[in-house]
């Protein structure tokens, strides 16, 4: 029913990518200050704890919206190729930012002031940028349907995005 | 009242009047001669090396679009913290100047960005969009983003804003957040329309 309501559909995704641009942008910083791009001269702990709210704010709008598209057409996103690989990618980010978090407390008392974070929390930054890029780039593809079920597909992508032998609803 | 009065806010004066005459210029009918003077303009467009391109590869646009969204993400980021310093909710322990200086240049990059791709897409669906309303509405909204924050929000805070009314101040920061939000949310809407 929410697929098919323009306005509320619409909404729904507008707030997905509003949501986005507020949880990346407070991510981006966080991300930009280690590598010593973003606001070098502040300390890297003031910027990671300030922007955390906000953040999480974005991302828990960014689910609840997220997961609103995916209870709309429940069949096609689950057998899209892009959103399994975002979903990989999400598992992925989630992991890379637990390291990061657990590096980042072990050793900030001795870099906190620097204008760049040590190298393995660089390459967790860095490492972090690139996961949402990907996940961006795919949740972008999710739109278009060169590999859903409903089109005729090799094997290999049949078997990755779990295409059933006959099946007439997507 | 005397001229030296409004000397300092001359910018923001005549910014304010040329976005007076862009409001009348959209609510008039010479909207409509200047909208039917930029038909060739967009049947050119579509022409194009981008327009090709755009049209012809789809992964290629999808991918543009994502690089839109992310510069729009970085945009956003610097909008947020920016006007989240000056409505006293983001790090307040962090002096304004440092926040606004360091912010701008990220801010610029993204909105470079997002102007660079958001040429090619419309390129590649430069006849869709000429018909489009909401694309002239977002057009509208990013020109108003644009000249609000170089002409009116960055002179108005480049000496501090210790000297500034706390309302205006505030209110400042949640017209650009506004502004932007707009640019943002007419810029999805493109897509689901046509």
């Amino acid at each position: 029913m929410l697929h098919e309501s323009y306005y509320m559909y619409n909404w729904v995704e507008t707030t997905h990518v509003l949501s986005l641009m507020m949880s990346l942008g407070m991510l981006f910083f966080i991300d930009l200050r280690m590598l010593g791009i973003a606001l070098p001269k502040v300390p890297a702990t003031i910027i990671a704890r300030r922007l955390r709210l906000p953040m999480f704010i974005g991302f828990g709008l960014m689910i609840i919206t997220g997961l609103l598209l995916f209870y709309a057409i429940p069949v096609r996103s689950a057998q899209s190729v892009w959103f399994r690989i975002k979903l990989l990618l999400l598992l992925g980010a989630g992991v890379n930012a637990l390291v990061f978090h657990y590096r980042m407390k072990q050793s900030v008392a001795s870099w906190d002031s620097a204008p760049q974070a040590p190298q393995n929390i660089r390459s967790g930054a860095l490492l972090s940028l690139l996961f949402w890029t990907s996940i961006v780039i795919c949740g972008r593809l999710i739109a278009y349907d060169w590999y859903d079920c409903s089109r005729e597909q090799s094997g290999l992508v049949s078997v990755f995005a779990g295409c059933i032998e006959g099946q007439v609803q997507f | 009242m005397p001229l030296s009065l409004l000397s300092s806010y001359l910018r923001s004066i005549a910014t304010i009047g040329l976005i007076a005459l862009v409001l009348g210029f959209v609510f008039s009918s010479l909207r409509i001669s200047a909208w039917d003077a930029l038909l060739p303009l967009f049947e050119w467009m579509e022409t194009t090396w981008f327009g090709v391109i755009g049209k012809t590869w789809g992964a290629a646009f999808a991918v543009v679009e994502a690089m839109h969204l992310l510069a729009m993400a970085l945009l956003g980021g610097a909008i947020i913290i920016a006007d989240g310093r000056l409505l006293g909710v983001l790090l307040r322990d962090v002096p304004v100047q440092i926040i606004l200086s360091k912010t701008h240049r990220l801010f610029v990059i993204g909105l470079c960005i997002a102007i660079a791709s958001g040429i090619f897409m419309a390129c590649g669906v430069a006849m869709k969009i000429y018909y489009l309303p909401v694309y002239w509405f977002k057009m509208l909204a990013l020109t108003a983003g644009v000249l609000f924050t170089f002409f009116i929000r960055r002179p108005l805070l480049a000496d501090g804003i210790e000297k500034l009314n706390p309302w205006l101040v505030r209110t400042v920061a949640v017209a650009s957040l506004t502004v932007w939000f707009t640019v943002a949310a007419t810029g999805r809407w493109i897509g689901f329309s046509g």
